[in-house]
């Protein structure tokens, strides 16, 4: 149970920050945001669709992100999401700290072995 | 907009619900729709949009989870989830709650007592440095030797006496006996009460004899006989047929200094002759009628006071040998006559506390056997919860919301029982014609005290099973295996055995002491009394109160006597100043012929009763040997006596001591010959040792206290109703008393071990009920557990009887180890109830036996419905089951 946990935590984080980007270029609804971030994956990253909501709840409920219902293309009512100000300076904090671990970790594993 | 949401969900959860699933719903239609447009049919659209989403209850409950609703509102929601188990299964939260009720309410009225008898400081100003001053002998002084003490001390801001008294206070002509005080003139400046009308009387109300008619209302009485006359102050009373003013009204709830006794009405000192008419003893060194109160002053310890009122005392012993010789002084706390009743209060007290608290414990245990029993019942829901997503957290705090919310229930109502006998306590008059009562109005520090105790139940033994469950371990549980898992675990199993012997040796102990002390009241009751209570009345009325002399007195007496004896159906009827086992006690100082002198407080003493003749056969003491009393043993002629077989043995150091003389008196008086041998009996207490007695003839003594005492075979109330009758034909004015069968008037004697008998046996069936449900709980567990593995048993061919052994060998072998501990701790523990109750003993192997079969059924009683439900467990149906 404790492992399952650790890496729940793991993909939450990185769900977060898809999240943030996915909202950071528009107001969008639930289905949206999954629509926009298998978009802008290319479709590499799959999720499970229902763990997109915890995530979304959490952000709003950390007043990263803002809330509204409104009326989809197919006019039906939908919740739709926005970033806040507080949601766009994490959103920049993130990918630096997310760009700097990749960074970090590309470097290690390029390296070469040089003693046996 | 999240804290408005947030605060939208607090007040209307089920919005929050609903949008929640009106999202998930948009989510789902809008992949349909996604998965038709790309060409499935809508059947496999669903199901393949049902695919992607993932478990739906899993994402819900995580995300109110991750919404983190509000504490409070979480608290609501585990209130509701616990009243909805309550209501599942009332009969588990019943015998939880009525466990619990009866554990905490029990407490809390024993904590009233204790807290009302030796915690609640007097009200009077600065309590702590008032103190009771006795002596080593007795409470009270000689009022001499109470000048003495009060003239030369320099450690008290001063000592004041006072003396419980009867008097006949008469309101509009109705005369009433009751209670009052005599007390000296610095009495209330010394307690620094402030009166609620008038003024209280001062030393220099209280200087010269029979010069202050000056009375001081309690504040019930002026309440009670006087309908709150707010022009009280400056109106006259009757008392004693002298008329008194009344300077004013005492402030509610003060009562002098005594926790028992409630006064009604305060009297200078210097009017002790007026009120006790015939026994002036203002300047007498041998009466001992004095109690004295004293305020240290500020800084001096009890200790130095004491050692200075030991100097005074010292050297009164060398001055008046006569009277004082030996005299020592003790401090004590002032409250409930000294040491002498504050210690037996305390034991009494103390053990009901430490009784209680086995009762509240074996409640305790019981709530977490219940708890555990039940969790067994949840660890399938538990598990299904966490999988879902529901935290360890989530589920302990669940728990402990379900245990707390129980132990609060059980705590209201355990609370709503303690006020209940807690008012019924302060109400109840005792049967005696004495101002008794025990003020228990439970106040805030009881409140708290059930509050704090209910809490710390519910969550101490809330604890166990919600850890317990947290932990559980959810593939082996839904996989149909917690039985065995957790049966495996060896801590478990015996901390559920623990709590099984535990509460079966607390249980054993409750039964065992109530058993002994109903015994103890059986042997009281068959013990001999040294005279014959049955058929007997007894009238008391006070010659002195109306103020006759001598003269008048004895030929009221004798008239009384005269026409009583003459009433139909009576067989015979006599008089004395008091009769055995009546509040009112006397002694005096006797000694032997020949006998070196003994004097003052070391002198030897028999207790006394002036008696007419007659009255030893009418009380039914038998004559063993000499003559009883007769008309010529009156003044003029020798002194005479009959004694009882212990003044005898005790005094005169003989068997038959008809013909001996002995000296009466202080120091040794006058001589006096025995005529008569009377049996042994009791005087002052059901349990006291053999106790010299001596009865002097009535006719050569007078005395204004009188007993009338009736043997008839009517109706004691109609005798009393004929006798009232004639006395108030002969003098309207005078007050009868204490006036009824003599074996409702020994209710007082027994009275002490009536209440023992009564409250023990009270926690021993509570005791019985609580193992009851607990056993009952814990079977009822170990069965829902093994369910699988009966149905295994039976399927392989187990026998009832194999079913019966294996559910029950484990339960009563536990039942008779927590009896083993039982009978151990019972010995121990009897062996200090012998000492309180009489004649008991703690090693009655029949009584020991007796408890043992009781607890055994019990044990059976409360297996048999999980028993039954065992045998009955259908192997097929038991391993779908799980």
């Amino acid at each position: 149970m404790n492992r399952k946990q650790e890496r729940a935590e793991l993909l939450q984080g990185t769900l977060d920050l898809l999240v943030l980007k996915a909202v950071s270029l528009g107001k969008l609804h639930g289905y949206g945001i999954l629509l926009r971030i298998e978009q802008i994956s290319g479709k590499a990253l799959t999720i499970e669709q229902g763990a997109l909501y915890p995530a979304l709840y959490r952000l709003e409920r950390q007043d990263l992100l803002d809330t509204e219902w409104g009326v989809s293309d197919n006019n039906r009512r939908a919740k739709y999401y926005t970033l806040t100000r507080a949601g766009r300076s994490r959103l920049q904090k993130e990918q630096q700290s997310w760009s700097r671990l990749v960074g970090a970790i590309s470097a290690a594993l390029a390296a070469e072995p040089t003693e046996a | 907009m999240a804290g408005f949401l947030h605060w939208k969900s607090l007040r209307r959860r089920k919005q929050f619900e609903a949008e929640m699933r009106e999202e998930f719903a948009f989510h789902r239609e809008a992949r349909i729709e996604h998965f038709i447009s790309e060409g499935w049919t809508r059947e496999e659209a669903i199901r393949l949009a049902r695919l992607e989403f993932g478990g739906t209850e899993r994402y819900r409950e995580e995300c109110r989870e991750a919404h983190r609703v509000h504490l409070l509102d979480e608290v609501g929601r585990d209130l509701r989830y616990a009243l909805r188990g309550i209501r599942k299964n009332p009969g588990f939260a019943i015998a939880a709650i009525v466990s619990l009720a009866l554990g905490i309410g029990m407490n809390t009225v024993v904590f009233s007592v204790f807290e009302s008898l030796l915690l609640r400081p007097l009200p009077i100003a600065n309590p702590d440095q008032v103190v009771f001053v006795e002596t080593q002998s007795g409470i009270t002084h000689s009022f001499p030797n109470y000048r003495e003490f009060r003239d030369n001390t320099s450690r008290f801001n001063g000592l004041a006496g006072y003396r419980m008294s009867p008097m006949n206070l008469e309101t509009k002509g109705d005369p009433q006996r009751i209670w009052g005080y005599l007390a000296t003139g610095n009495y209330f400046d010394l307690l620094g009460v402030k009166p609620a009308l008038g003024r209280f009387f001062h030393p220099e109300d209280d200087r010269k004899v029979g010069a202050s008619p000056y009375a001081v209302l309690s504040y019930n009485t002026w309440k009670a006989r006087f309908a709150s006359d707010a022009g009280i102050v400056g109106k006259r009373v009757r008392i004693n047929g002298l008329t008194y003013d009344v300077l004013g009204v005492a402030p509610e709830g003060f009562h002098g200094t005594e926790l028992f006794y409630w006064p009604e009405v305060w009297v200078p000192m210097m009017m002790q002759p007026q009120i006790e008419a015939g026994n002036a003893w203002l300047d007498n060194k041998y009466t001992w009628d004095t109690t004295i109160l004293g305020r240290l002053k500020p800084g001096v310890t009890a200790a130095q006071g004491e050692a200075d009122l030991n100097r005074v005392a010292n050297d009164l012993a060398h001055r008046f040998p006569e009277s004082d010789q030996g005299l020592r002084i003790k401090l004590s706390q002032v409250g409930l006559a000294g040491s002498a009743g504050r210690a037996p209060v305390r034991v009494f007290v103390g053990g009901l506390l430490l009784l209680v608290t086995v009762v509240l414990l074996t409640a305790c245990l019981n709530l977490a056997g219940l708890l555990l029993a039940r969790s067994s019942d949840r660890q399938h829901e538990m598990a299904i919860r966490s999988s879902i997503g529901a935290g360890s957290g989530r589920i302990m705090r669940q728990v402990l919301t379900e245990s707390s919310l129980l132990s609060v229930l059980g705590g209201l109502m355990g609370l709503a029982i303690a006020a209940a006998l807690c008012g019924l306590l302060s109400k109840w008059h005792a049967p005696v014609d004495f101002p008794v009562r025990v003020d228990v109005s439970p106040d805030w520090r009881v409140f708290l005290f059930a509050g704090l105790a209910s809490l710390a139940t519910g969550i101490l033994f809330g604890l166990g099973p919600a850890v317990s469950l947290s932990k559980t371990d959810l593939n082996s549980v839904l996989k149909g295996g917690a039985g065995r898992a957790v049966l495996k675990s060896r801590l478990r199993v015996s901390f559920r055995d623990l709590l099984v012997a535990a509460e079966i040796a607390l249980c054993f102990v409750l039964v065992f002491g109530s058993l002994l002390s109903i015994q103890g009241l059986k042997n009281v009751l068959n013990m001999p009394l040294g005279f014959n209570p049955e058929d007997v009345t007894t009238i008391a009325f006070d010659v002195g109160l109306p103020a006759y002399d001598k003269a008048q007195g004895q030929a009221f007496q004798r008239a009384i006597l005269e026409k009583v004896q003459e009433l139909p159906g009576v067989v015979s009827a006599a008089y004395a100043n008091s009769v055995p086992l009546s509040m009112d006690q006397s002694t005096t100082g006797v000694q032997a012929e020949g006998e070196t002198r003994q004097r003052g407080r070391n002198a030897k003493h028999a207790n006394f009763y002036q008696i007419s003749p007659g009255f030893l056969s009418t009380f039914g003491v038998s004559l063993l040997n000499g003559r009883d009393f007769d008309e010529h043993d009156t003044e003029g002629t020798p002194l005479v006596a009959v004694v009882n077989q212990a003044f005898g043995k005790i005094i005169l150091h003989t068997d038959n001591p008809v013909g001996k003389t002995f000296r009466w008196g202080p120091g040794g008086g006058p001589r006096v010959q025995v005529i008569g041998l009377v049996q042994d009996g009791k005087y002052t207490s059901l349990t006291e040792s053999p106790t010299p007695v001596v009865f002097w003839p009535i006719y050569q003594q007078y005395n204004s206290t009188t007993t009338l005492v009736v043997r008839s075979h009517r109706l004691s109330s109609e005798i009393v109703t004929d006798v009232r009758r004639l006395i108030g034909t002969m003098d309207s004015r005078l007050p009868v008393y204490g006036a009824g069968s003599l074996n409702t008037m020994l209710g007082f004697a027994l009275f002490p071990m009536h209440a023992a008998a009564v409250a023990l046996s009270a926690f021993g069936l509570l005791a019985i009920v609580l193992a009851v449900t607990g056993i009952h709980g814990l079977v009822a567990y170990a069965v829902s557990r093994r369910t699988r593995e009966i149905g295994i048993r039976v399927a392989i061919g187990a026998t009832g009887f194999e079913v019966l052994r294996f559910v029950l060998a484990k339960m009563m072998a536990l039942v008779i180890i927590g009896i083993v501990i039982g009978i151990s701790l019972a010995l121990a523990a009897g062996q200090a109830l012998s000492s309180v109750v009489y004649g008991a003993s703690p090693k009655d192997p029949v009584l020991l036996l007796a408890v043992f079969v009781a607890l055994l059924l019990a044990a059976t009683v409360s297996c048999w419905r999980p028993t039954a439900r065992a045998l009955r467990i259908d192997p097929v149906s038991a391993l779908r089951y799980e």
